[in-house]
Formats: C-alpha cells, structure tokens, sequence
C-alpha cells in the first residue's frame, strides 16, 4: 500500500464558515484504486471535505492534491474528479443517455465515441435499455445509477460520492453496495465515499476515517476501526459497544488485568502502565455469557432482546450495563433476573481514550 | 366524502366561471356571427362577414402585424432585460430577495393611466427628452418620439417589465443548486454551466413570464391609446373604435380574432419551450 499512488492528498486543510469550523487541519492521502469512507455524524465536517476535493469550498488554509497536481486554487470544472450527489442532481431536462452524456461533451469528446462510452456505461450500470428514458419516469434505484453511470463514464481521478445511497430503501441500499464496491474494483476507481451508515462505510471501503468536529478521529481499515477503536467515540459510533472504567492492575507485553468495580477483567493494551486508570471497550458479540458457577465478571439480565439471527442480553453489573449479542444458533436458557457470567478475549477489549465531558 | 368536499368547494369558483366568463364569451360569439343593426346590438341575419372583414382586408392584417410586432418586441425587450435582473435577484438571500421583489412592485403601483402621462411628458414634442435635446443644441426641430409605435413599445414594456423579472425570479431562487454544481463536477465552466442547465431549467419561470407579458400586451389598452395616438393603433383600439361606433357585431368579430391570436401564440410559446420538460426533481 505505501508504494501505491497516491490519487488524492489533503494536506492542512482548515475551513470554516464565519464562527464555525466545519473541518479542522485535516490531512488524508486516498490511494489509486481505492475506496476511502468518511464517516461521521452530520455536522462532522465530512461532507465539507468532499465540497473542498470538488472545489465547491475553499479552504482557509491547507492544500488539496488530486492526482500529484495542486488544485487548491483551481475551480471544479478543471480539477479532474466527478461526483455522485445525495438528491442525484439528474437534469430534468435531459434523457439518460443526455446526462450521461453530459461530461464527455463538456470535454468535448466527439460524438460517435461518446455514444459508445455512455453505450457502456449504461450497460455497466445494468441501464442498456433506459437511454431514451427521462430522469422522472425511473425510479429511486435507477437513477442512482444513472449518477453513477454519468460520474465514471468521464473515467475520473476520483470518484465522489456524497452519501449516494441515503435516499434508497434499506434492501435497495445494501444491493448498492456490494454492486458499488465491485464496480468500483473491476473498475479500479479511486474513490470517496461520504455516510454517516457506519455499515454502509464498513461494506464499502478499503480505509475509513471518523470524523468529528472538523477532525479525523481515526482512520483505517473498516477492521482496524471497528476492532481497535481509539476512542470511546469512534467505538460507539461504528456499532455498540461496552464501555467499563477501572485501573491496570498487571501487564505483560501484549495484555493486561483491569480491575474493575464488578472484578478483574483482561484486556488488550496499547499503551497504558500499570496504575493507570482507563476505560475499556468490548463488543458485545464478544462477550460470552456463561453460568454464574463460572468465571468471568457477574451480572443479571435485565431483559432480553430476541432479533433474528442473534439474542441480544441487557444485563447490569458492579461495573454498570452490559449488552451481549449472542448468535440464535444454540438454545439460550437464561431469562430475565438470572445471575450469569461474562468473559471475553483480552484480545476483544480495547483501552479507549474516554469521552471528554 | 373528502372528494364530495373538494367538489362542492369548487363549485361557486365554477359556477362564478360559467356565468361570468363562459356564458359572455358565448353571447359574444352569437354577436360576432350576426349582421350590424342600427337600432339594435345586432342584426337578424346570421353571417361570417364580420370575421372576412377582419381577415380579408389589408388594413386589418397591417393591425394584426403590427400588434404582433409590438408584442413581439415588448416580449424580447422584457426578455433581455428581465433575465439578468431575475438572474441578479435569485442570488440573493431570501430576505433581501423579497424586499427586492417589493421595490419591483412598486411602479406597479401606479396607475397605468398617470405612467402614460409619464411618458407623455416625456416624450412630447415639447417634452423633456425634446427640450434637453434641443438645449443642448443636439437636435433643430423636436423629434416625433410621441404617437409612435416604439412609444407604445417602451411604455409597455416598462409596466411589464416586472412580471418577467418577478416570474423568472422565482424559478430560479427555488432551482436546487446541486443541478448547478452536477455541471460543473462535469466540467462546464460558468458559461456553459448557464446555456445548457441554467437557462434550460429556468423555461417554466420564463414561458410564464412570457405569457404574462403577452397576453397583457394584447390586452393593454390606455398605454396604448396614450402613446399611440390614432397612427399607431392596434387590435384593442379597434376593437374599442368598433364599440363607440356601435358596430357591435364587428367588434365582436375583432375581439375573437385577437382571443384566437392568443390561444395561438400562447400554443407556440409553450410548444418552444416545453416548460413541462424541466418538471420532476429529477430526484
């Protein structure tokens, strides 16, 4: 990955609309070829950054790169990207084949290559038979692709996408996704993708960044984020997660024991020193529930929560709340006000730098 | 029952329409179809002569061409001036944009006959446009500015001006600027941004604009007969000239020819621009 190219490089960049700053010092690099997701809450200052690469905004300070060039200074039309708009932006006036059309005329390609390019793209984006058709007479899901069709059919340095998928229905969205990341793949697309869908993020991406407040909480591979979140926030945004305070008692090199108020319970450590007083995260299909004859921490169940494929158990403890998923394969025979144990993988909790006040 | 209510709510806008507006149109085709009479509104015999008159005779194409020309050159004139200024008012922001709109209503609410004076003064022999000019020794003899048909142009325009402006406006205030920024992500610059989405989706606000305009000029009266004067007279002053001369019937006629005149036009217009083509969001 390090000796990939880098199509799109944020360098420094600030923004910030009279009082507030929607993006604060945020540097990011997105490699050829790949899918970069930013995710975050609304008011993050995600949808700012895609509007900086667009050139839509300028930034304060800071620079923006797409493909190696400096474009900061440069309007939208002549940076080299296309873009994917949440309302789609179709133009009413037009026929699909017309919008698609739309990017190859303003770079005056000449016609009969246009119409085999827009031909193509249709045909990728499973439209063949829609050219004629306008914008209104479609629906949700097909002119979304028609965006889509219309944004690659220019080939792009980067691909834009600004929450493209939130207008559709939960099935239609998630068929988009996996539609989404394989063309983008037999495509080699480079790619940003902006969603506060955390799911959304984690399908479609090789590296995400949580954002907040204008800043880059963490960024990584959809794994690495969900699996080691940095902070408290970044492990309850992508998903839910138990959050347990307590003090490191003993460590080696790779784990360690946190005592907590409800009882010892093992974590993997990064960087804190026995002494020290942390909050611990782990997800709650990683928390195993045993019999109260067992180890681990003690709880009673609260309630439970029977969703399909997994059963989720509410359970309070010494330490406060619990929640575990557990997978509806084998019988469960706890109920409500029964006394169980928990335990997991050091390898599953995380120290987390807690949520400031 | 909900539909029962809607029905019966439009009920007396309807029978209000029916007996006001359809019923006279009738009657006035009944007259339009039948010989003059000098002691009545119209004669017994039934006849097309009225609507031959009209259309076989040179001196009433020359009419007609000449309404169409003024109407015409007020709808371009508003066109071109209307435009930018539309343009200029959509961006800015909402509250500005509406006490911009009230400074646009304003002359309007002056009354037609007192602008018409306006320009009278104006553009008299003895006028201030003539006055200045012979001052500043520019000119000898005073210009003919008045009892012309450019007059008639200019002072239609200008009350009508703001129906344009204030039509193309709205349209384009409420355009979803993502339309704006889909181009450019495709790279058109601010010209072509404008000419190919811009001025497209703009045609609703701009085919209402124009019918406005034009079926106002067509209907216009006091301007006309203020600044025109008997040399430049168009459809309405015969139709009024017809009147005072109790040709009823004839009048009639001409009141029909004019109304045909606009259904056509209006067809045109809206068969040019198709604003129906920009509806739906394209969402």
């Amino acid at each position: 990955m390090t000796t990939a190219t880098i199509d799109v490089r944020l360098t420094g960049v600030r923004k910030s609309f009279g009082a507030v700053v929607a993006v604060n010092d945020v540097t990011l690099d997105i490699d050829r070829g790949t899918i970069l997701s930013l995710l975050g809450p609304s008011g993050c200052g995600k949808t700012t950054t895609l509007r900086l690469i667009a050139g839509f905004e300028q930034p304060d300070t800071g620079d923006v790169y797409i493909r190696g060039k400096r474009v900061t200074a440069i309007p939208p039309y002549r940076r080299d990207f296309s873009m994917v708009f949440q309302s789609y932006a179709l133009f009413p006036h037009l026929n699909v084949a017309d919008n698609v059309a739309f990017g190859l005329r303003m770079r005056r390609i000449p016609s009969n290559d246009r119409a085999a390019a827009v031909k193509n793209a249709l045909e990728l984006v499973k439209l063949g038979a829609y050219a004629d058709r306008h914008p209104r007479q479609l629906s949700g899901g097909q002119q979304q692709r028609v965006a889509l069709a219309r944004a690659i059919v220019v080939k792009p340095a980067v691909l834009l996408l600004d929450e493209p998928l939130g207008a559709l229905d939960k099935m239609l969205r998630e068929e988009m996704q996996v539609e989404l990341r394989n063309l983008q793949q037999r495509l080699g697309i480079t790619a940003l993708f902006v969603t506060h869908d955390q799911e959304e993020a984690l399908t479609l991406s090789d590296r995400v960044a949580v954002m907040r407040g204008g800043v880059i909480e963490q960024i990584g591979a959809p794994r690495e984020i969900y699996d080691r979140p940095r902070s408290e926030f970044v492990a309850g945004f992508l998903g839910a997660s138990n959050f347990l305070d307590g003090r490191v008692v003993a460590r080696n090199a790779e784990t360690a024991v946190v005592e907590t108020p409800a009882g010892r319970v093992p974590v993997m450590v990064e960087a804190a020193a026995v002494g020290d007083k942390v909050r611990i995260a782990i997800r709650p299909e990683r928390v195993r529930l045993t019999d109260a004859q067992g180890d681990g921490l003690p709880a009673r169940i609260r309630n439970i929560v029977y969703r399909g494929p997994a059963t989720h158990f509410y359970m309070d403890s010494a330490a406060g709340s619990l929640l575990s998923y557990r997978q509806n394969a084998a019988a469960d025979d706890w109920s409500i006000g029964d006394e169980v144990r928990c335990t997991w993988d050091a390898a599953s909790a995380v120290v987390v730098e807690p949520e400031r006040a | 029952m909900k539909r029962a209510w809607a029905w019966a709510l439009l009920v007396p806008p309807l029978a209000m329409t029916l007996l006001l507006f359809v019923g006279p149109l009738m009657y006035l085709f009944w007259v339009s179809v039948h010989e003059a009479s000098p002691s009545e509104l119209y004669g017994h015999a039934f006849t097309l002569h009225n609507y031959v008159e009209v259309i076989g005779d040179s001196f009433y194409l020359a009419i007609i061409r000449r309404t169409l020309g003024v109407a015409a050159a007020i709808l371009g004139c508003c066109l071109l001036i209307g435009y930018p200024v539309a343009y200029f008012v959509a961006l800015q922001p909402a509250r500005r944009r509406t006490y911009v709109l009230l400074l646009l209503l304003f002359p309007l609410m002056v009354s037609n006959v007192v602008r018409a004076y306006g320009w009278v003064a104006i553009l008299g022999r003895r006028g201030v446009l003539n006055t200045s000019l012979r001052e500043l020794g520019i000119i000898d003899a005073p210009l003919d500015l008045l009892y012309t048909t450019e007059a008639v142009v200019v002072g239609l325009m200008t009350i009508l001006l703001p129906y344009m402006v204030i039509s193309i406006a709205n349209t384009l205030s409420t355009l979803d600027r993502r339309y704006e920024e889909a181009a450019q992500a495709l790279g058109a610059g601010p010209v072509r941004t404008f000419l190919h989405v811009t001025l497209p989706l703009s045609t609703p606000g701009v085919a209402s604009g124009m019918l406005l305009v034009f079926l106002l000029t067509l209907s216009a009266y006091v301007t006309i007969t203020l600044l025109g004067g008997p040399r430049s007279k168009l459809l309405v002053s015969m139709i009024y000239d017809g009147v005072t001369a109790f040709q009823w019937p004839h009048a009639a006629a001409l009141a029909f020819v004019l109304l045909a005149l606009a259904l056509m036009l209006t067809a045109l217009i809206l068969a040019v621009l198709r604003p129906g083509r920009v509806e739906g969001t394209g969402r």
